[in-house]
């Protein structure tokens, strides 16, 4: 079964929407080594794809590409009808509409929970304090931590910290999320309530894309899974498809070693 | 045979020499009993030899002619060994201040540099560090002195712009900008340009948090005060009638009987401790009550209330001439405050212009022509010294800068590209502010370092502390007291330079658990 075949697997009610992402044939070197080869897939609007694969597979790499964190050297990127180019205006567009959660949070040290939630609306939106900072505090209320908008980052949990994280790619308002690895810098107590922030922002409707090594959230949360392993999409299909039934020997051979 | 039970063994006290607290402080005494012994030691056995050798260690030669002359300074002929020092002091604070300030804004230039995409700039903040880090600055300063002192000799024409800048082997000559006639008059519309312009900068900075457009609140605040000072250079001769009411302060300074003043600087001492003790105490104060206060809590509050209680003696009993002359310098300087403004003492109205430069004029015209004290004069000596400095310093500078910069982790920079962030408002509010705390402490040492090093203007016989200190001691025959004063005088100006750097230290230290 090729890859063409697997994604064809998906559900029409899915394959109906509007393309969200659409990556053709997406190739990235890192000197002479090649990180992606080809990679070609579609994500639609208020999908949450899942990518899994083993670690050095291009997971991280792919999604980089996405926001333009690291520049793809062939094939086309375009998210939302707009291109990826090296026009940055296009650039701007593309990053105003994806929003990022990182496995390290990355959270401004210097500033305030709220600070951090609030700088990007103020300064890239042009939106008044008064409403950014209301704002913040409705998202700090999604994710559960509505009390903590005057400490700083260092003073917080890490499943605080990855919670203020999506709370801040949320101010702007995106319309997809990338997820790369976003637990697996957590204790493994504290993976949860990430999680929990996750599912109820896939139920609300997101588009997401989640690296992760998660895969109890992958079987239950995502609508499709994509299995990359040294640079390729090897398998792409319904989690009941890939954990049940997977075709290729090489999905096999990672779900007899992580199960 | 039974264990013995937990509490026995609590009770039981150990022998002394295997007891924490006893075995800690026996240690510590007997190691300050070392340190004591010690310095009894050396100094006796210094002394001893330094009167079998005859070596004076009086300080008596600073109230006595040293008998010398120096290039340059505040004071080229001074009447005593203290003066003669003070001049080389200040030549020195003159020589670090300038050269901090230089350096410091070269350095963080060359710094970005070397982080540009661009690549010929990137390269020529390469080749500048990796030249000027690696010649040993008194080769520089040589250099310096042999490369200005190659310069023409002084000119008896009008120089190259109408006598406006002087070139020559003696120094660079260029106008003083002093302050002139209606300058006071002209600083009061300066000042309310500075309010009015605060207030602008405030209501810009409060329009941008209402609207969330930029309202660029910097450019607005400064073309306020330039406004203003505009217009306050021709109407500045309305404010003479300032006068009247300084005079009155100062003459109510000077109604003020010192019994009066007296209380009120005890007064204000005891107020200034009495609060400073209940903020100690408030910031302690936790939900569950006041924290327990360890023997170094106690020890501060104790001596902030000794100190209220010392500064009352020495204001109503040790001193009582402070109060009046407290009194003598308020009045005094309201009295200065009040003949700046009004009419001169030549009875003219303060109308001419409020700042006035003059050119350099040359005097002493023959052999060995000198630029006059009508200029600005940097002299080959200061300029040697200076460039040197500043290029040295800065080149470290520059490593330090790019240090901190890479140094914030690249996470950050992504978070803020993946927000949307413009390269510009990433480094304004994401890179910068964490870049300036890693940099700060090395940027003291740098500090540190510049101001040690301007002691090697003796290469080229610029008359900073230690040139002046070498003539005056083998003049006077009192090297080990000058010695004295020089360590003196650079470990205050360390301190200080350590001090400053580490009140912004904690300032910005970033808040953790």
């Amino acid at each position: 079964m090729s890859i063409s075949d697997a994604t064809t697997a998906v559900s029409d009610e899915l394959a109906a929407r509007d393309d969200m992402i659409v990556c053709t044939g997406v190739d990235k070197w890192y000197g002479d080594f090649q990180a992606l080869k080809g990679v070609t897939a579609t994500i639609k609007e208020q999908e949450v794809v899942v990518v899994l694969g083993p670690s050095g597979s291009g997971k991280s790499t792919w999604i980089r590409c996405v926001n333009r964190l690291e520049q793809h050297q062939g094939g086309t990127i375009v998210v939302d009808g707009v291109e990826l180019t090296n026009d940055v205006r296009n650039i701007e567009k593309i990053r105003s509409e994806v929003g990022m959660v990182f496995q390290q949070f990355n959270l401004f040290p210097h500033l305030t929970v709220l600070d951090n939630i609030t700088l990007a609306p103020k300064w890239v939106k042009k939106q008044p304090k008064d409403v950014a900072e209301e704002n913040a505090r409705k998202l700090l209320d999604r994710v559960g931590i509505p009390e903590q908008a005057d400490k700083y980052p260092g003073q917080l949990s890490g499943g605080q910290q990855q919670r203020v994280a999506i709370a801040r790619s949320l101010a702007m308002e995106p319309r997809v999320m990338l997820f790369d690895e976003p637990t697996s810098a957590l204790d493994p107590e504290m993976i949860k309530e990430v999680l929990d922030v996750m599912k109820e922002l896939a139920q609300q409707g997101m588009t997401m894309v989640v690296v992760t090594h998660e895969m109890g959230f992958a079987r239950e949360v995502a609508d499709r899974i994509i299995f990359m392993e040294a640079g390729e999409i090897v398998e792409v299909g319904t989690p009941e498809h890939f954990f049940t039934n997977p075709t290729e020997d090489r999905t096999k051979l990672f779900l007899s070693q992580i199960l | 045979m039974a264990a013995p039970s937990l509490s026995t063994t609590q009770q039981q006290r150990p022998p002394l020499y295997r007891d924490a607290v006893v075995v800690k402080w026996a240690l510590q005494l007997f190691i300050l009993f070392l340190v004591l012994f010690a310095m009894w030691f050396l100094s006796k056995e210094a002394g001893d030899n330094l009167k079998a050798k005859g070596i004076s260690t009086s300080f008596d030669f600073l109230s006595i002619d040293p008998g010398i002359s120096l290039s340059e300074g505040i004071d080229t002929e001074p009447d005593t060994g203290g003066r003669a020092l003070w001049v080389g002091m200040v030549n020195t604070l003159r020589l670090a201040i300038a050269g901090i300030f230089t350096a410091t804004i070269l350095g963080v230039a060359i710094g970005l540099a070397r982080l540009s995409d661009n690549w010929i700039v990137r390269k020529f903040g390469n080749v500048y560090v990796e030249t000027l880090r690696n010649i040993p600055l008194l080769v520089q300063i040589l250099i310096w002195a042999a490369l200005l002192g190659g310069l023409g000799r002084v000119a008896l024409d009008n120089g190259p712009i109408n006598g406006w800048l002087h070139i020559s082997n003696k120094g660079v000559s260029i106008p003083r900008v002093f302050i002139a006639d209606g300058f006071y008059q002209w600083a009061v519309v300066l000042l309310i340009g500075a309010v009015v312009g605060r207030w602008v900068f405030k209501q810009r900075t409060l329009k941008k948090d209402q609207t969330g457009e930029d309202t660029f609140p910097l450019g607005y605040a400064a073309a306020v005060v330039l406004v203003f000072g505009i217009i306050g250079w021709f109407i500045h001769p309305v404010f003479g009638f300032l006068n009247a009411p300084l005079q009155a302060i100062s003459d109510a300074f000077g109604a003020i009987p010192e019994i009066a003043m007296q209380l009120a600087l005890s007064a204000v001492a005891i107020l200034f401790s009495a609060r400073w003790i209940r903020n100690f105490f408030a910031e302690r104060r936790t939900p569950a009550g006041t924290a327990r206060l360890d023997d170094d809590d106690w020890f501060r509050v104790i001596f902030a209330a000794v100190g209220a209680a010392f500064a009352c003696f020495f204001f109503l009993a040790l001193w009582p001439g402070l109060s009046s002359w407290l009194i003598n310098s308020f009045s005094d300087l309201f009295q200065v405050l009040a003949d700046k403004f009004g009419d001169t003492p030549e009875g003219n109205a303060r109308n001419g212009w409020p700042v006035d430069a003059k050119r350099p004029d040359i005097v002493q015209a023959g052999n060995f022509p000198n630029y006059g004290p009508a200029g600005l004069n940097m002299t080959l000596g200061f300029a040697a010294v200076f460039f040197s400095i500043v290029l040295y310093t800065g080149s470290f500078i520059a490593e330090i800068v790019r240090g901190g910069i890479l140094a914030v982790a690249k996470g950050q920079t992504e978070a803020a590209q993946a927000l949307g962030l413009r390269r510009s408002q990433m480094l304004r509010k994401v890179i910068l502010p964490q870049a300036f705390r890693i940099v700060l402490p090395p940027l003291g040492n740098q500090y540190l370092n510049l101001t040690k090093n301007t002691s090697l203007a003796i290469a080229v016989g610029f008359s900073d502390l230690v040139q002046v200190g070498q003539t005056v001691g083998n003049q006077t025959g009192k090297p080990l007291s000058v010695f004295a004063i020089w360590m003196a005088f650079y470990l205050a100006c360390s301190l200080t330079i350590s001090v400053v750097v580490n009140f912004f230290n904690v300032r910005l230290k970033i808040v953790e658990r």
